[in-house]
């Protein structure tokens, strides 16, 4: 699934994409850049960066499939974390019963 | 039981999980009747192997995530029996790989947990009891995009959620799998990864996979609850979800634990239809 665009106007159930904290996150300490999870990713989540110290960074956090962790299974150092799935869900529900009450 | 295999290793010769995959093809071919498929000289003589890939059940050893040996049988139609990947081998038995290329040995060691593995593993049973009641009737309505057509079912009790798999409820029981706008876009299914029978999941917690030449889609429940059953024929034949991934080709059954609280988050038809639709839209526009 190759959706390179940036998805700006993207939701998910209903919540803006932007209202919603869910993307990997890179643990310096562990990566070494094998680049196995870039590889990996068809959704233009991460940049490599051959010339900066941080050689990956996660570019475009909202591309990021909700819940979707697939990457972190192709990175043998376990370099790659995600934010709470529970506390995620209780977000969205949260922002879901907001949006209802102010229709 | 020692099993034979045709085996296709991606023999990547840059990576050290490559080296491993050879390193488990000559294990496996001088253990047993198992013979290796090169896949250089495949790639340039493919007449040379076509009788043994179809002969003997087909194990592709791929090293890392760009899976080149996967991709080599693709291209040349070869029906997938088993797969192994390197590096996540590694990462379930707790081996870091080392950046030489050569193999030490963590690596020797890792190689001989694998050829142990697959020449002694024997298959779960997952039978399947078809015991669900299964609408006989569905009814679809259509999304058509240029050539591609996009069903999605609109009987009572299919639900879906936004990661494009449906559950269909009876009860407390409920039946899984991926819309068409998942094996679309995917297209050709080559590999199904089943999760457990017995495995306690959570919603939106990864329940197996399914892979093409293109990409390996995460198949995330929309459901809690403790699977049941997996399509046993899905696992011979995954193009069974590319023809109808609504009917033959579902992916498993579970027992619902929390639906009252999951269908917060999930699409009934009426809702669900517009975000296929724009998915299309977005993906094929
Ligand atoms: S797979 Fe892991 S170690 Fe490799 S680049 Fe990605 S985060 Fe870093
Ligand atoms: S979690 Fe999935 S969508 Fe997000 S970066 Fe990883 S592979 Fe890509």
């Amino acid at each position: 699934m190759d959706d390179s665009k940036l998805m700006n106007d993207s939701t998910f159930m209903g919540v803006s994409r932007e209202k919603i904290d869910w993307s990997p996150r890179i643990d310096y300490n562990k990566c070494n850049y094998c680049m196995e999870c870039v590889e990996f990713c068809p959704h233009k989540v991460f940049e490599v960066r051959e010339n900066e110290e941080q050689k990956l960074i996660v570019k475009n956090p909202n591309n990021c499939v909700v819940f979707c962790r697939a990457c972190s299974k192709t990175c043998g150092l376990d370099a790659l974390d995600f934010p709470d799935k529970g506390k995620t869900t209780a977000h969205i529900k949260l922002i879901r019963k907001e949006t209802a009450k102010n229709e | 039981m020692n099993k034979s295999y045709a085996v296709l290793p991606c023999n990547g010769l840059d990576k050290c999980s490559g080296s491993i995959s050879k390193e488990v093809a000559e294990m496996l071919s001088e253990n047993g009747e198992s013979e290796i498929i090169c896949p250089v000289f495949y790639r340039i003589a493919e007449t040379r192997y076509n009788k043994l890939a179809t002969e003997k059940p087909l194990l592709v050893i791929d090293g890392c995530a760009t899976r080149c040996a996967s991709k080599l049988a693709v291209e040349k139609n070869l029906k997938i029996s088993e797969k192994i990947n390197i590096t996540d081998e590694a990462k379930h038995n707790n081996i870091i790989l080392g950046k030489s290329l050569r193999l030490n040995e963590n690596e020797l060691k890792l190689a001989k947990i694998i050829f142990e593995k697959l020449t002694t593993e024997e298959k779960l049973d997952t039978a399947a009891k078809d015991i669900f009641d299964f609408p006989m009737d569905i009814n679809y309505e259509v999304y058509k995009k240029d050539k591609f057509v996009f069903r999605v079912p609109t009987n009572e009790g299919f639900y879906f959620n936004e990661n494009d798999v449906w559950v269909y409820i009876i009860g407390n029981k409920a039946r899984i799998g991926v819309t068409d706008y998942v094996q679309k876009s995917l297209s050709d299914i080559m590999y199904f990864t089943p999760a457990s029978i017995g495995n306690e999941v959570e919603q939106f917690e990864d329940a197996g996979s399914i892979e093409s030449g293109k990409a390996v889609f995460e198949i995330i429940s929309p459901v809690s609850g403790r699977i049941t059953a997996i399509n046993n024929k899905i696992i011979e034949s995954p193009e069974l979800i590319n023809q109808n991934p609504y009917e033959q080709g579902w992916i498993m059954e579970m027992e619902l634990s929390d639906f009252i609280n999951d269908m917060e988050l999930l699409h009934d038809f009426e809702s669900y239809f517009p975000v296929l639709k724009r998915k299309v839209d977005e993906f094929h526009g």
